[in-house]
């Protein structure tokens, strides 16, 4: 019974809805770019990939004036990255986290890091912390020192508050002229310790692998 | 020898009431069990029923018919849930938003409007009309789906301006960069 259900509700829903076409994404692009798009959309739901990033992704290109080919790169791109990133965290990761851990791996951050950083937050969504993470990374901390620092305040059980609280220091710190990994370091050591234990050295340098 | 085969010779005088009382003594065991259900199983037989018995199994039957309806149903329901969910995220779960403030200082600025994942990109989102608070302040307060967004400032629909507060993302995929906002669950 079971089997049958599955097999009707799902070739009654997906049927239509493989030939569908957003209608927002038809508003905005012209029909070769749409075309594309909307192939790279399916194949990502077919992968269980959450597939409004890859919309999202389309509507900016549009937004901001972009060519049909760089659109469908961009959306490409980003469901590669999605799919590395889905592959790197933990079964039930959401949509959020995928498209966080996506933006990570884009700023460099690599999988194994993202495994190791979902590893250390266990079920607890890593959202923030990639956000944040990513944030660094932007703001030129070197990116093993941003993965370390960013590793021990999740060990830490620190929260999503704190993380932001944290990343608004290091901004106004950079922004007064402290050097990027000082400060991100000197403020993750005074949240951790406020947690219970001080963060270990970071690594100096050189990239994730 | 010749006497005994003389006597065996002669006819056996049966009783004619022996049938009946042998029968009768038969009738008198008790049946085994075993013999008796199958017997009363395959005996053909007369059976009586009220106008009201078969208004019993007429209400049975329509109950269990019932009842396996609504099994196959939640059943189906079960079944067409992840689906449904995988196809159309947003048809049967609607996103929690909390109101998020903007903020951008641009003193040159004639119009600032928010753009981002969270209203298609589109600078004339009504909603995200930032409005002018004087000294060089714009700022706008909408709702926002909980959930990691990428945004951006449009100054004078030309100028795409990151949150110089927010965090940044790095996805620079059109030349022009956006800012990462988590909107937390309230919960």
């Amino acid at each position: 019974m079971n089997r049958l259900a599955r097999a009707f509700v799902a070739l009654t829903l997906v049927a239509p809805a493989a030939r569908a076409q957003d209608p927002s994404l038809a508003a905005k692009l012209d029909r070769p770019t749409l075309l594309a798009v909307t192939a790279i959309i399916d194949s990502a739901r077919a992968a269980k990939l959450p597939t409004k990033p890859l919309r999202d992704k389309a509507l900016e290109g549009a937004a901001k004036g972009s060519d049909g080919p760089n659109i469908v790169v961009a959306v490409h791109h980003l469901s590669i990255r999605m799919g590395s990133a889905k592959r790197a965290l933990r079964p039930g990761a959401g949509t959020d986290e995928i498209k966080a851990a996506a933006g990570a791996l884009d700023a460099g951050v690599s999988t194994h890091d993202l495994a190791r950083l979902q590893s250390a937050a266990g079920k607890r969504p890593v959202t923030m912390s990639l956000a944040v993470l990513t944030d660094l990374i932007g703001r030129q901390v070197p990116i093993p020192t941003a993965t370390d620092l960013v590793l021990q305040l999740e060990r830490s059980g620190v929260k999503d508050g704190e993380l932001s609280l944290f990343q608004r220091n290091v901004r106004a710190d950079i922004d007064r002229g402290a050097d990027p990994a000082a400060a991100a370091t000197t403020r993750a050591r005074g949240l951790v310790q406020r947690g219970g234990g001080a963060p270990t050295s970071p690594r100096s340098s050189g990239r994730a692998d | 020898m010749d006497r005994i085969a003389r006597e065996l010779r002669q006819p056996v005088r049966v009783s004619s009431s022996l049938d009946d009382r042998v029968m009768s003594a038969v009738r008198q065991v008790p049946p085994h069990a075993r013999a008796s259900l199958w017997s009363r199983l395959t005996t053909p037989r007369s059976v009586m029923v009220t106008p009201l018995t078969w208004g019993v199994l007429a209400a049975s039957l329509a109950l269990f018919a019932a009842l396996g309806a609504a099994h196959a149903y939640q059943d189906v329901h079960r079944a067409a849930a992840p689906i449904a969910k995988a196809l159309f995220p947003k048809a049967d779960t609607p996103q929690r938003a909390q109101r998020v403030q903007f903020v951008l200082v641009a003193p040159d600025a004639k119009k600032v409007a928010v753009v981002g994942d969270f209203n298609g990109w589109d600078a004339s989102h009504a909603a995200f009309q930032a409005k002018h608070r004087g000294g060089g302040v714009w700022s706008v307060t909408a709702p926002v789906p909980v959930g990691h967004h990428r945004y951006s400032f449009v100054v004078d629909d030309s100028v795409w301006v990151a949150d110089p507060t927010a965090p940044r993302a790095v996805d620079n995929d059109f030349g022009m960069p956006n800012s990462a906002l988590v909107v937390p669950n309230p919960e």
